[in-house]
């Protein structure tokens, strides 16, 4: 460090920008990891801990009773999602039902949620909440709704091919204007001489 | 109402006129002398106007009359009565003379099929 002591003294040096050069270059010359330690720090910081992460995917009977326990569900009800390699692990598979179709009058522990405590979470609980996707019954049945919808855009294109085909207008004759019908003004060539056009009155 | 599309589209689909379409008779057939229809504005009145296409038509100068009424006498919308009322005047003319038109032409077409029926027969 001599020769950066010897620059000091040439010119004053900014001792920020020398302390980060230091650190700098101790992480890219020295043994241990150095940055790539850093940037793996900073990952293990953020998402989920170990801890709240499912367990592997559960193969004995008693493995299946374990992981039921685990999320507060009756060894009858758990059913783990497909272990396709997914990450789902134990996790384990609700119904898909929008907490909309809850009983809005129960004293749940959240009303918002209408979510009681310890109650084991679909794995996509913020999908089903009741201000997003709804799976409640319809009080249409969808083959109606489709009948309903493709008979009318039927109707409708129907009804406009009709009145494409016989169009309606007033009883009267087309207007007349001036001007061989205003032959410059709807571009016509100022060249060329336009048929001349005689309106008369009636 | 809506007659003239019940003949033109179900009954009488030969004869009814098509106003699309030119139609096909003399304009002096059946008049004795016709008058001819008089544009009094000029296209360079116009164009100075800046009139949009679809109003320089027989009533042009009507019209400009009265947009130079509502000019002078802005802000008093009130004022232009009567230079209004003679443009209105002027294009229910208009209209009116496009209904006779039309129904000329729907009679003349009648009155042809009548002929060569007639012809026809004999």
């Amino acid at each position: 460090m001599r020769v950066s002591y010897s620059v000091r003294q040439q010119q004053p040096v900014n001792m920020a920008g020398v302390g980060f050069r230091r650190l700098a270059l101790a992480l890219s010359k020295g043994k241990g990891p150095g940055i790539s330690a850093l940037l793996s720090g900073c990952r293990a910081a953020s998402g989920v801990s170990k801890d709240s992460l499912p367990g592997p995917y559960p193969n004995t009977p008693e493995e299946r009773a374990a992981a039921a326990k685990k999320y507060n569900i009756r060894i009858e009800d758990y059913e783990p999602y497909p272990d396709k390699g997914e990450g789902f692990g134990d996790y384990p598979k609700l119904p898909d039902r929008s907490q909309h179709e809850r009983d809005p009058w129960y004293q749940w522990d959240h009303p918002d949620l209408r979510r009681n405590w310890g109650e084991p979470m679909h794995w996509d609980f913020d999908m089903y909440i009741r201000n997003r996707v709804d799976t409640s019954p319809s009080p249409v049945s969808w083959s109606t709704m489709c009948k309903h919808l493709f008979g009318f855009i039927g109707l409708m294109l129907f009804l406009f091919y009709v009145g494409e085909k016989m169009p309606s207008y007033q009883p009267v004759a087309a207007k007349q204007y001036p001007y061989s019908n205003l032959y410059l003004e709807k571009g016509g060539d100022p060249e060329k001489q336009p048929e001349e056009v005689k309106h008369y009155e009636i | 109402m809506g007659a003239h599309l019940a003949r033109r589209y179900i009954t009488e689909t030969d004869t009814e006129p098509d106003p699309s379409k030119k139609y096909e008779f003399d304009p002096q057939m059946g008049f004795a002398e016709r008058k001819e229809r008089e544009m009094i504005a000029s296209q360079e009145q116009m164009n100075l106007a800046q009139l949009p296409v679809e109003q320089r038509d027989y009533c042009a100068h009507h019209l400009l009359k009265l947009m130079k009424c509502k000019r002078d006498n802005w802000p008093n919308f009130l004022a232009c009565k009567h230079e209004r009322h003679d443009w209105d005047y002027c294009e229910h003319q208009d209209y009116v003379m496009r209904m006779k038109e039309y129904e000329r032409e729907r009679r003349l077409q009648l009155r042809k099929k009548r002929i060569e029926a007639k012809a026809e027969a004999a």
